[in-house]
């Protein structure tokens, strides 16, 4: 054979094989940009390889996220090696990995890197191997390989090296863009779980009830979810419990958290009225399950709008500041440590609790969120700068006042520092007003004497009566007069079992007795569906038949029976009043 | 609640103690109801009852009619403080022949 005729030769072979490879190049290529199952079309991919190419077997080799093992993902040929792990540098793969180059190893025996274990296990020969390097760039990811040429001279040859190197690029490629579209989704899955925890955190938010109730709140998370909380509701006897609180963190682990103190407070708020004692019962549940080093700064207060005043427990929360209508500022600084630190806070009798007088003053709650909230300028809001905002803003209904706060610090395309929360109690009436209001009215302390709950059983009913009689003597009551309030009492009772409940034993039934002036009232209420007061009537008395007698006693010995709506939710509230003196 | 039924000077006796409430009175019903089949006069004991509701007054009220329906007289004895109050307030104090003691219950149905 002339020299002249090889060359001739392997021109033509050259043509032949650049048409067929690029069109297995264009063919696999698409195979990898459409693929669904990345695995699948690796060990596609590399059967045609090792058709196309004519050799015995092939197997692709990944490296793992630490990048010191290789492991098989994909494999043709007699034997199975899917699964198989290799060190990093081991092996001919390893070397082409390490190297980043492609190589022809013509005889396996004679390359001391060929790791003969791999063949004494499977029962296959080796002899010869074509290795190409997955990179992109520099970032290795893997190797393939093909082992027994099998085809023409039974050697593995550059064309062959040329063509397996051709196909590593586009297949690591697709290897690289597959892993970046799994982490994507990954990361919209992350996302939209974020969103729809975001979704459940606005929804433990109150609603905004209005321009003319007394308690506002802004709240905006820095990111997604939020570690900052506040809270409002109404009591049935028309104060208003409120509280704001900032969980250390923002994190989810936050969020979660501050979840988990907003529901305690609303559940334990309903029956618990006193703010001291409520945030230790928190401070002990929190303490019983947190995390070690994760903590709440608090605050929970009670405003009452008959008497303009707030009673308030800190739980080393940053200090509320009370605006005084003279336009004076006064901070009230924390008297407790925060909540979930140390369960000894409740050994010493629970959180203090600060009474104050808002006299048509406002008191505002806020996390560090809003004083050190950056400016337009790039300066800290600050104390002070809060100050001269509510200031300035003084004659501006609430929702406005906060609103501008939010708006200074929490700018379109900014990133928030922190969480923002923002809370006001808006005394509407100074004391000289409310006295006018008040006239002759009685303005004495309606501390709730008794505050009782109980399951909607009857066999419940017989402590209830002693209760309750013992609370109407203790409040003054002659004998015959906390007889008829037990009547009262138990047959309303009654209709809770029978009628709302409709003789479940599982219902909650809840009694608060106050004194107010020279009034016992008894606040009765339930969580059953509505009862429709309409349909609720004295019986006809001449009429002599048994049952329907019970609602006639209450109104024969009560001097004022009122079905309210209860403050939020389901349920049913009676309000029952005695004039005992 | 606790309760005793014994026939006495030609009519049954039944004397009940406690609270006939809610969670007592079908018991009360009941006991009543099985005196009144015996036709025979009733006399019901309120001396020692604490409390008695509109659920036991009911009761009270439906063996009231079903002795006359059945021509037997029924008659309270002995009501306490409590129980009085409760029947007034119902405005059955005037329904129901009430005696201060058995004895006058006795005589009252013989």
């Amino acid at each position: 054979m002339k020299n002249g005729d090889v060359i001739q030769d392997s021109e033509i072979k050259g043509k032949e094989s650049i048409s067929g490879h690029l069109e297995l190049l264009s063919d696999m290529g698409q195979d990898f940009a459409t693929s669904l199952d990345i695995d699948e079309t690796l060990r596609h991919g590399l059967q045609r390889i090792a058709d196309y190419v004519g050799a015995e077997g092939g197997a692709l080799f990944l490296l793992d996220e630490s990048g010191e093992m290789l492991e098989c993902t994909a494999c043709v040929g007699p034997t199975e090696i899917v699964g198989l792990k290799l060190g990093s540098s081991e092996g001919i793969v390893g070397r082409s990995v390490q190297e980043n180059t492609g190589e022809i190893v013509r005889d396996v025996s004679k390359d001391p890197n060929f790791k003969t274990e791999v063949d004494a296990e499977s029962g296959f020969t080796t002899r010869s191997i074509l290795c190409a390097p997955l990179s992109v760039k520099d970032e290795r990811i893997g190797a393939i390989e093909l082992v027994n040429k099998t085809s023409g001279d039974g050697l593995f040859d550059d064309n062959d090296l040329f063509f397996l190197q051709s196909l590593a690029s586009s297949a690591a490629l697709a290897i690289l863009n597959a892993r970046m579209a799994e982490a994507l989704v990954e990361q919209e899955r992350v996302k939209r779980e974020l969103e729809l925890a975001a979704e459940i955190q606005r929804s433990l938010l109150p609603d905004e009830k209005g321009e003319e109730y007394p308690v506002h709140g802004v709240n905006c998370p820095a990111r997604t979810v939020s570690g900052d909380f506040y809270d409002y509701f109404p009591l049935p006897d028309g104060r208003i419990y409120f509280n704001l609180g900032d969980v250390s963190g923002k994190g989810m682990n936050a969020a979660l958290l501050m979840a988990k103190t907003a529901s305690l407070f609303r559940c334990l708020g309903k029956t618990i009225h006193d703010p001291g004692r409520l945030l230790s019962l928190i401070n002990d549940e929190i303490c019983e399950t947190v995390t070690r080093g994760m903590f709440v700064t608090m605050l929970g207060g009670i405003y009452d709008p008959k008497k303009g005043t707030v009673k308030l427990a800190n739980a080393g929360h940053e200090p509320p500041l009370y605006h005084a209508r003279d336009g004076s500022f006064t901070p009230l600084p924390a008297e407790a440590p925060p909540l979930g630190i140390s369960p000894l806070l409740t050994a010493g009798g629970g959180i203090p609790v600060t009474e104050l007088g808002l006299d048509g003053g406002s008191l505002y709650v806020f996390t560090d969120g809003v004083t050190e909230g950056y400016l337009e300028d790039g300066s800290e809001f600050g104390a002070d700068g809060l100050m001269t905002l509510l200031t300035d803003m003084a004659s501006a209904a609430a929702p406005e006042r906060l609103a501008e706060v939010k708006r200074r610090i929490n700018r379109e395309n900014v990133a928030l520092r922190d969480d923002l929360t923002l809370l006001v109690v808006d005394d509407g009436v100074s004391m000289d007003g409310r006295e006018q209001m008040a006239g002759e009215a009685d303005m004495s302390d309606d501390e709730t004497i008794l505050h009782l709950q109980f399951p909607s059983h009857p066999d419940r009913l017989k402590l209830v009566r002693s209760a309750v009689f013992d609370t109407s003597i203790h409040s003054g009551c002659s004998d015959p007069i906390a007889r008829d309030i037990v009547i009262a009492v138990d047959e309303a009772c009654q209709n809770i079992i029978r009628h709302a409940y409709k003789g479940s034993p599982d219902g909650e039934v809840v009694l608060d007795i106050c004194r107010e002036g020279a009034n016992l009232v008894l606040n009765l209420r339930d969580y059953a569906d509505k009862v429709d007061v309409s349909k609720i009537k004295p019986r006809d008395l001449d009429d002599i038949r048994p049952g329907g007698l019970g609602t006639h006693f209450i109104r024969e010995v009560m001097d004022e029976v009122t079905f309210l709506d209860p403050p939020e939710g389901e349920g049913n509230l009676l309000r029952m009043v005695k004039q005992i003196a | 609640m606790k309760h005793e039924v014994n026939e006495q000077g030609g009519a049954v006796v039944v004397g009940f103690e406690g609270d006939v409430d809610l969670q007592s009175s079908p018991d009360a019903r009941k006991i009543m109801l099985e005196c009144v089949e015996r036709k025979m006069p009733i006399l019901i004991d309120l001396s020692k009852v604490e409390y008695i509701d509109s659920s036991g007054i009911a009761s009270l009220v439906e063996c009231l009619q079903t002795a006359r329906k059945s021509g037997s007289d029924l008659v309270l004895v002995a009501v306490s403080e409590s129980a009085l109050r409760v029947l007034e307030l119902a405005r059955l104090d005037k329904v129901f022949t009430i005696c201060d003691t058995i004895e006058d219950g006795l005589a009252k149905v013989g």
